[in-house]
């Protein structure tokens, strides 16, 4: 094959209909990440209650028949995580990325213990009848050469994933609980002092997180592939965790960021063809990322002369001492 | 003065058994939840290190790893510096002990054994020292760089093994086994325990002496405490970052040494399970504290080996062991026994 034609069928419908795929999963976690973030705490779990919701939906679509009872299902179990892991940081004071990475390996342990002692298999649920969630066709639209194509026939959750990102934009920037949210994140005495129940807002961004990254682990299990698979989130939640530095911690830019981890997964599986090794392009966006937060702190520390930016490293200050934040 | 230090002593003892007390009943319950033979299970995960003398010998090697990565974790803890990197640096050290025992022969024993190993200490200082550098001149945060840091590690362990060191013959990504001259000598026979248990402890007592008895350990351990006030006593704290983070990951390479050039004697594909994670759970419960470390190590060394007997015993899974392990950590750092990187961000919220 010629580098032409290769480069032709890289960039062709069909890379984009893959890189919206394999974006979804990344790009629910990240939105996940994004609030828990701006509300001061440093979501690491996002990779374990991706997982745990992986299985728990296709478990609980297996026992029950139904896609909808094994999403329900899914979403409770990665909002309880979530609550766990609010609960021994927020009320316990136990660290935010110790208490993370246990309900990491919480999940990645848990998950095989749960299916071996299911189903005997350790490794894939194909011994579970579990049931996917629907593709979307788009009426009148998928008839549109290429648009058609790339825009009509995902998975639905892949619809809600990208619908979400003006959702969690709006509800960020222009409503009140969205406002006190960032408030606590920024500063949370100050918050405080003006009524806000800082306690009550955190525990709640938390769960908020926790729903996010378990539809993305719900997306992978019943969606991306019909059957769980061990550990088959693969570090998606810490690249989703990427993702929102990368982003700028803005819902849009947490967006573009996640499309460009899509897009480096999407390219690896066919860089084969041009004897360039996938490891090599499945480093990117973990280089990216640390190259992002460097420019990030040059710049700020370059902005760093004027006195807002003062403040606002006191205030950064203030924030990592008080919150469990990295960055 | 001593009375009350042995008396806080006892206090701690006392909470770490009531810990792994409530541990046990909650695994207890979970597996009375799913086995048919409980009895059996539980017997096999409690005593299943020493019923055999090879078993024993995986207990003491899973704690040799253990403790290589304990004391990893323990030195940038004890820096305050928060960095989850020692599973990355664990890969690059394996795969320079790999590569430097396979691509070298006609050496004397000790020397090419001890060059591997050095080899690997080397590789886990540059793994180590990047993160520092990044975190110390750049305010890049460690704990995204170095889970960066793992990934990347991850893959060049990968692309260097399939690349070059496969043989074109082998069906599954492995390399060759090592030669003799790279291999540590066996200490325990009927096992595969080898030199590097000495090497370990001898481990424990370098860092002990470093941390505590050495300038650079004291302006490691100031730097932990108080950045400001260790800049102001006139430490350099941008070098010790760099020094505490790179020296940290020199002690993850070692462990992945270990690996290569007493375990697995050859180079395979996931050759760490997560040790460099297990380093932070042995590092807590050593409460930082290097010479409990070993201890440590050997506690849950002796409850992995035994979950794998579980496993080929009964019905039970053996990944028991990694919900026993989230669950120290979570009652672990949720109780007061906090080390300083945690004291500051102690809960504020009501």
């Amino acid at each position: 094959m010629s580098s032409e034609t290769i480069l032709q069928s890289m960039f062709s419908a069909m890379l984009v209909v893959t890189v919206i795929r394999v974006t979804t999963p990344i790009l629910l976690a990240s939105l996940g990440g994004l609030i828990s973030d701006l509300v001061g705490v440093t979501n690491i779990a996002l990779e374990g209650i991706m997982l745990s919701a992986a299985l728990a939906g296709v478990v609980a679509s297996a026992a029950s028949g139904s896609s909808l009872v094994g999403l329900v299902v899914g979403v409770l179990v990665g909002a309880l995580l979530a609550l766990t892991l609010a609960y021994f940081h927020l009320s316990l004071g136990a660290d935010c990325i110790l208490t993370g990475l246990a309900i990491n390996m919480l999940a990645a342990g848990g998950t095989v213990f749960v299916l071996y002692s299911l189903t005997r298999d350790k490794a894939f649920s194909t011994g579970l009848k579990s049931i996917s969630l629907p593709s979307v066709q788009i009426p009148l639209l998928e008839k549109v050469p290429f648009i058609g194509e790339i825009i009509s026939g995902h998975n639905i959750m892949t619809y809600i994933a990208f619908v979400l990102v003006p959702i969690v934009s709006f509800f960020l920037y222009h409503t009140k609980p969205g406002i006190h949210l960032r408030g606590v994140g920024e500063n949370p005495k100050a918050a405080e002092a003006v009524g806000v129940n800082v306690g009550r807002i955190r525990y709640g961004a938390l769960v908020l997180s926790g729903v996010l990254a378990a539809l993305g682990g719900i997306n992978l299990s019943m969606g991306y592939l019909n059957l769980f698979v061990k550990d088959m989130t693969a570090g998606r939640g810490f690249i989703a965790l990427a993702a929102v530095y990368l982003g700028g911690r803005m819902p849009l830019g947490t967006m573009y960021a996640a499309l460009l981890f899509g897009l480096a997964d999407a390219l690896a599986s066919q860089l084969g063809s041009l004897n360039i090794p996938p490891q090599f392009v499945l480093s990117i966006p973990y280089l990216t990322t640390v190259v992002a937060l460097v420019v990030y702190s040059v710049q700020r520390r370059k902005r760093g002369a004027s006195a807002i930016s003062a403040a606002r490293r006191r205030g950064a200050t203030d924030r990592t001492k008080d919150g469990c934040r990295v960055g | 003065m001593r009375l009350h230090k042995s008396l806080r002593m006892v206090r701690r003892l006392g909470r770490s058994v009531a810990i792994a007390a409530a541990i046990l009943l909650v695994v207890w319950v979970v597996v009375l939840a799913v086995s048919k033979e409980p009895a059996n299970a539980m017997k096999a995960l409690l005593v299943g290190s020493i019923s055999r003398i090879n078993r024993f010998g995986n207990w003491m090697e899973e704690s040799i790893t253990l403790t290589f990565a304990g004391l990893a974790v323990c030195l940038v803890f004890q820096a305050n510096q928060f960095s989850i990197g020692a599973e990355g640096q664990l890969y690059l050290g394996a795969l320079a002990a790999g590569t430097v025992g396979l691509a070298l022969s006609g050496l004397a024993k000790p020397i090419h054994t001890a060059l591997a190993f050095c080899a690997a200490g080397a590789a886990g200082f540059i793994w180590g020292a990047i993160p520092g550098f990044l975190k110390a001149h750049y305010r890049a945060n460690e704990i995204v760089t170095t889970l960066m840091l793992n990934n990347i590690a991850i893959q060049i362990y990968n692309f260097i093994l399939i690349r070059y060191l496969k043989p074109p013959t082998a069906g599954y990504p492995v390399s060759r086994y090592l030669p003799a001259s790279a291999l540590f000598p066996k200490i325990i026979p009927g096992t595969r325990v080898s030199l590097t248990l000495i090497l370990s402890i001898a481990a424990v007592v370098v860092l002990y002496y470093m941390l505590y008895r050495s300038t650079f350990g004291y302006e490691i351990r100031m730097v932990g405490l108080n950045e400001r006030y260790a800049h102001y006593i006139g430490v350099d704290v941008k070098r010790i970052i760099v020094l505490s983070m790179a020296a940290s990951g020199v002690l993850a390479g070692l462990a992945g040494a270990c690996l290569v050039q007493g375990v697995h004697r050859r180079l395979i594909i996931g050759i760490s399970p997560g040790y460099g994670f297990d380093g932070i759970l042995v590092s807590l419960l050593a409460r930082n504290n290097p010479v409990a470390i070993p201890f440590a190590a050997l506690f849950y060394g002796y409850l992995r080996t035994g979950a794998d007997v579980m496993e080929s015993n009964s019905d039970v899974a053996r990944e028991l062991v990694v919900i026993i392990q989230a669950l120290t950590i979570l009652l672990v750092t949720a109780r007061t026994l906090v080390p300083p990187f945690m004291r500051r961000e102690r809960g504020k919220v009501q």
